[in-house]
C-alpha cells in the first residue's frame, strides 16, 4: 500500500495535518486528565449509556508524513490526524483501555505531588499496584505514549522523566539555574550525564567555543575519543546517547543546534543499517514517539563510516549483514525520507552483504580514531 | 414389570383426559386417582378407578385408546373399561363398557343401563378397570406425571392418588398434589404467569418432590432468576395457530446444597407441556435446543442426554452450584381441536431465546457471552482506576462536576460507593450491547474526537524493524 509520503508540490503546507503533543505545566495535564474522566462519565450516565473508546493517534507508519524543509534545512517526520480506536468491548483493547486509564490515574497523582517519575519508577509502581495489567516495562511505555497520544500532550507533561543515557563531552561549559558551570572538558573520559528533567535542560545556560558538534553512537568510542581529548585538536563537543537516542539526548542536541545555529552536528556510526536508523532519528525524529520527537529533529550529517571508508577497514573486519539489519534497511528504504547519497550508502550495504564497526579503525592504533574525524572534516567529507 | 409397560400408558392418557375435563371446567374440580389392590389373589389384581368432576366426557376421546390383553405373553388385563359420566345438563348418568381390544366401531362401545340424576346438578366421569399384576409399577408414573402437571399451576384443579393394599386401612397411603400455596397467582392470571410460579416452584421443591420449598438450598426465592418467552403461531389455512411459552429458571444455589440429599451435577432438565399436559420431548424441540447459540449466553452445551423424550441438557464448565431448569409450552389457541399440529423448530428456537434474552435483560452481568465475561472481569480494576480519579482530586469542582453527573447528591459520598455505581454501570453497557443486534450496534462515542477522521482498528503489536524505532528507553 502507498503510503502518504506529504511530498506534495504544497510542500509549505504538508504539515497543516501534524498532531502533536503540547507541552504543558501540572495543573493543565491534570485538568486534560479531569476531563476525559468527565466526559467518560457523562456518556456513562447519559440516557443511551456507553463506554467511550479511547481514540489514540495512530503511531503506525502508514499516518506518518514527512515534511521536507524548504524555509529550513531541517525535514522532519511527523503524525498526521489518522486515530486508533481503544475500546473496552473490542477483545483486542480491552486490556490495553484499562492499561490507559491505569497509567491516567498514577500520573494524575504525580502531577498532585509535583514530581517526577521514570519509566522504570512507573513500571514497578503498576507492577505492584495491577500485576495482572502490565508485565513488561514495553507494555508501561506503550501505554505511555498511549496516554500522550490520547491527551495529546507530551511524556514529560505527565510528570514522567526520561531516564536519560546520554553524556557529553568536550569544549562546553552548561550552568544549571542557582548552579555553579560545568567544564564538559573537565569530567573525565565518562562525559557529563545529560538529564533526563527536560525542563532543566530547558534552562540550563550552555557556553562553547566548540566549531562542530559530533555524535557518536558508541559508549566505547566516546570514551576512546574523549579520553584521547581529541576535543583539543578538534573544538569540539561529543555526545553519545548509546545507541538509539532517547528524548532527553535529543532535546539536549536540538536546544545546542539552536542556540548555536551556526555549528556542524556531524555523525559518527557504525557502516550498517541500524547505524543509519541512529542517525535518522536524530536527523528527522521517529514514528513512536512522532507526537513530540519531530521537535528535536536536527540537522545532522552523515560523516562515517561510509562505503569509501571500506578501504581503510581490512576485509576481515567485515562482516555479513545479519537478517535484522536487512529488515531495518528495508523499512528505511521505503520511507521515502533518505536523500539520494543515503539511499546509494544503503544500497551499498544491502548490496556488499556486509557490515563495518567503527572500532575496525584501530587496526591503525587507537588514536587513528581523531586523525580520521579530522580528515573528514578538513576535506569535507559529511553527507 | 417390564410386562406391565402398556398400562401405566394407558392410565396417563386416561389421567390426561380427565385433567383436561377438569380444566375446561369453570368450576373447582377434583381428578381422584385409586389404586386398589386386592391381597387374595395371586397373581395379585389391581381395581383402578379415575374419578373426576370436571365436564362429562363425550366418548370420542376413548376412540383412539389402545391397551393389548397380553404384552410378552403375559395377560395383562381384560381390556374393558367402564365408563361413567354426566354433563351438567344431563338428566342422567351414562354407564358404557368398551372394550379397547375390539377393532370394529360398533361393538367396541356396549352401552349400560344408565342411572337417573333425580334432579341433581353436577357432571362427572369414572373410569374403572382391573389389571393384573401388582400396583407397585403404577404408583411411580402417576405420581411423577402428577408432580409435572401442578407446574402449569392449573388452580381450579385438585389431583389426588389413593393407594390401597388390602381392606386394613393402615395399608392406605393419600398422596395430594397442591399447588404451593405461599406464592400462588390468582385465577386469573396468564398461562405463562403460572407457569413462572410453577417452575419456581418445581425447583424450590426439588420436582415437587417436597411440600414445601427446600431449606436446605434456598433461603427464599430471590435465589431464582426467571426468564420467559412467547412466540404466537397465527391461524393460517385452517391450521389452528398455537402458542409456544418458555420459562427459563436458572437458581444460584447455597454453599449447604452439598448437604441436602438432591443434587443436580449442573444438569438441565427440560419439561415439555402439549396442550396443557406433560409430555415426551417431542425431536423438533430437541434439534432447536441443539441449535439454540449456547455461546452467546456463556454457555457451552456438552451433550444432551435424551431417554424417551426425558431430556436433559448437559454442559461443560459449568459450576455445579448454579441449575438451569428450562418448561417449554406449547399449546393450541382454540381447544379442543382435533388437530395435533406441534410448533416449528423456529417458533421453538425463538421462544427459548426469548427467554433467555429476557433473562439476560433482567439480570445485569448475566447469561454473557464468553467474550463479555472477559470484559467484565477488567471492569472492577478499571472502575477503581476512575474512582481514584476523581477522590484523588484536590479540585472539589471536579468532584462536585463528577458526582453529580453520577447523580450523587452529596460530596459525601464514599469512594467504594461511587466504585461500585460505575462498575455496575459498565457491567450494565456491557450487557446492552451484546443484547443489541450486530447492526445496531453503533460506534461508542469517542472521549476526544468525534471519530471523524480515517479510523482504524488498533494493533497491540507494534511492527519490528518497522522504520526505526523510538528509543522507549
Amino acid at each position: 500500500m502507498e503510503e502518504s509520503s506529504g511530498l506534495s508540490s504544497m510542500k509549505f503546507f504538508s504539515d497543516q495535518h501534524l498532531s502533536y503533543a503540547d507541552i504543558l505545566l501540572p495543573h493543565e495535564a491534570r485538568a486534560r486528565i479531569e476531563v476525559s474522566v468527565l466526559n467518560l462519565l457523562r456518556i456513562l450516565n447519559s440516557p443511551d449509556p456507553a463506554i467511550s473508546d479511547l481514540s489514540l493517534i495512530n503511531r503506525k507508519r502508514s499516518n506518518s508524513c514527512i515534511n521536507k524543509g524548504i524555509l529550513t534545512d531541517v525535514s522532519y517526520i511527523f503524525l498526521s490526524t489518522s486515530f486508533t480506536k481503544s475500546s473496552l468491548t473490542n477483545a483486542k483493547t480491552a486490556k490495553a483501555f484499562v492499561r490507559v486509564w491505569k497509567v491516567m490515574e498514577i500520573c494524575f497523582q504525580i502531577l498532585l505531588q509535583e514530581k517526577r517519575v521514570t519509566q522504570r519508577e512507573l513500571f514497578y509502581k503498576l507492577l505492584c499496584d495491577s500485576p495482572d495489567y502490565f508485565s513488561s516495562q514495553i507494555e508501561v511505555n506503550r501505554s505511555v505514549q498511549d496516554v500522550v497520544a490520547l491527551l495529546r500532550c507530551s511524556r514529560y507533561s505527565l510528570g514522567i522523566m526520561a531516564s536519560s543515557r546520554g553524556l557529553v563531552a568536550g569544549r562546553l561549559f552548561l550552568q544549571e539555574p542557582g548552579k555553579e558551570a560545568v567544564d564538559c572538558s573537565a569530567c573525565g573520559s565518562s562525559g557529563f550525564a545529560i538529564t533526563g528533567d527536560l525542563n532543566l535542560l530547558d534552562n540550563t545556560i550552555m557556553r562553547t567555543d566548540a566549531r562542530y558538534i559530533i555524535i557518536v553512537e558508541k559508549h566505547a568510542i566516546f570514551h576512546r575519543l574523549v579520553e584521547d581529548r581529541v576535543f583539543n585538536h578538534i573544538p569540539c563537543v561529543f555526545i553519545t546517547a548509546k545507541g538509539y537516542p532517547d528524548i532527553a539526548t535529543r532535546f539536549f542536541l536540538h536546544r545546542m543546534s539552536t542556540t548555536f545555529p551556526d555549528l556542524p552536528i556531524l555523525v559518527l556510526v557504525d557502516w550498517n543499517p541500524a547505524g543509519l536508523a541512529i542517525l535518522c532519528t536524530f536527523k528527522f525524529g521517529s514514528i513512536g514517539m512522532g507526537l513530540e520527537a519531530y521537535r528535536y529533529a536536527c540537522n545532522v550529517k552523515w560523516i562515517g563510516l561510509r562505503g569509501d571508508d571500506l578501504n581503510l577497514i581490512p576485509e576481515e573486519s567485515l562482516v555479513p549483514l545479519k537478517p535484522k539489519d536487512s529488515q531495518i534497511a528495508k523499512s528505511l528504504l521505503s520511507s521515502k525520507i533518505l536523500q539520494e547519497n543515503y539511499i546509494e550508502e544503503l544500497s551499498l550495504m544491502v548490496q556488499t552483504g556486509k557490515r563495518a564497526e567503527i572500532e575496525a579503525l584501530y587496526c591503525h592504533g587507537y588514536n587513528y580514531l581523531g586523525k580520521y574525524i579530522a580528515t573528514k572534516i578538513v576535506q569535507g567529507k559529511y553527507i | 414389570m417390564e410386562n406391565n409397560a402398556p398400562v401405566p400408558k394407558l392410565l396417563l392418557q386416561l389421567i390426561s383426559s380427565a385433567f383436561q375435563r377438569c380444566r375446561l371446567a369453570e368450576d373447582l374440580c377434583r381428578l381422584s386417582v385409586l389404586l386398589d389392590q386386592s391381597t387374595e389373589r395371586d397373581p395379585p389384581i389391581t381395581c383402578i378407578s379415575i374419578a373426576d368432576t370436571g365436564i362429562g366426557c363425550n366418548l370420542e376421546e376413548f376412540q383412539n385408546l389402545r391397551c393389548p390383553r397380553e404384552f410378552n405373553g403375559a395377560k395383562i388385563w381384560d381390556g374393558l373399561l367402564s365408563v361413567k359420566t354426566t354433563c351438567f345438563t344431563d338428566d342422567e348418568v351414562y354407564y358404557y363398557h368398551i372394550n379397547l381390544d375390539e377393532y370394529i366401531a360398533n361393538k367396541r362401545l356396549k352401552r349400560q343401563p344408565s342411572q337417573a340424576k333425580n334432579g341433581a346438578k353436577f357432571s362427572g366421569t369414572e373410569v374403572s378397570l382391573s389389571v393384573f399384576g401388582s400396583m407397585d409399577v403404577l404408583v411411580a408414573p402417576i405420581i411423577g406425571f402428577f408432580q409435572k402437571i401442578i407446574v402449569l399451576q392449573i388452580l381450579n384443579v385438585t389431583l389426588d392418588l389413593m393407594v390401597k393394599q388390602g381392606t386394613s386401612p393402615g395399608n392406605q397411603t393419600q398422596y395430594v398434589f397442591a399447588v404451593n400455596a405461599d406464592k400462588t397467582p390468582c385465577f386469573t392470571a396468564s398461562n405463562l404467569e403460572r407457569l413462572k410460579s410453577g417452575l419456581e416452584d418445581y425447583v424450590l421443591r426439588h420436582a415437587n418432590c417436597l411440600d414445601t420449598m427446600c431449606d436446605y438450598c434456598f433461603s427464599d426465592r430471590e435465589h431464582l432468576k426467571v426468564g420467559s418467552g412467547t412466540v404466537c403461531q397465527e391461524d393460517k389455512h385452517k391450521r389452528v395457530g398455537g402458542t409456544m411459552e418458555v420459562v427459563i429458571v436458572i437458581s444460584d444455589l447455597l454453599e449447604s446444597t452439598q448437604h441436602c440429599s438432591r443434587s443436580c451435577n449442573g444438569k438441565t432438565e427440560v419439561l415439555y407441556f402439549d396442550n396443557f399436559l406433560p409430555s415426551p420431548v417431542p425431536h423438533l424441540a430437541l434439534s432447536a435446543l441443539k441449535k439454540i447459540d449456547w455461546k452467546k449466553y456463556g454457555l457451552i452445551l456438552a451433550n444432551v442426554n435424551d431417554q424417551d423424550g426425558h431430556v436433559f441438557l448437559e454442559w461443560d464448565n459449568f459450576p455445579s452450584y448454579v441449575q438451569i431448569q428450562i418448561a417449554l409450552h406449547w399449546y393450541h389457541n382454540q381447544y379442543p381441536t382435533r388437530q395435533k399440529n406441534g410448533p416449528g423448530i423456529s417458533l421453538l428456537k425463538k421462544g427459548i431465546k426469548n427467554a433467555l434474552d429476557n433473562l439476560k435483560a433482567k439480570h445485569e452481568g448475566f447469561l454473557l457471552s464468553s467474550h463479555s465475561r472477559k470484559i467484565c472481569s477488567y471492569v472492577p480494576d478499571l472502575a477503581r482506576s476512575i474512582a481514584g480519579l476523581i477522590f484523588s482530586s484536590t479540585d472539589l469542582d471536579f468532584q462536585g462536576d463528577c458526582l453529580s453527573v453520577l447523580g450523587f447528591q452529596t460530596q459525601e459520598v464514599e469512594r467504594d460507593t461511587v466504585e461500585n455505581y460505575i462498575q455496575r454501570k459498565i457491567v450494565t453497557v456491557i450487557g446492552m450491547n451484546e443484547r443489541k443486534p450486530q447492526k445496531d450496534q453503533e460506534a461508542a462515542p469517542f472521549l476526544f474526537f468525534d471519530g471523524e477522521s480515517e479510523t482504524s482498528f488498533f494493533e497491540d503489536e507494534e511492527v519490528e524493524g518497522e522504520y526505526y524505532s523510538s528509543s522507549l528507553e
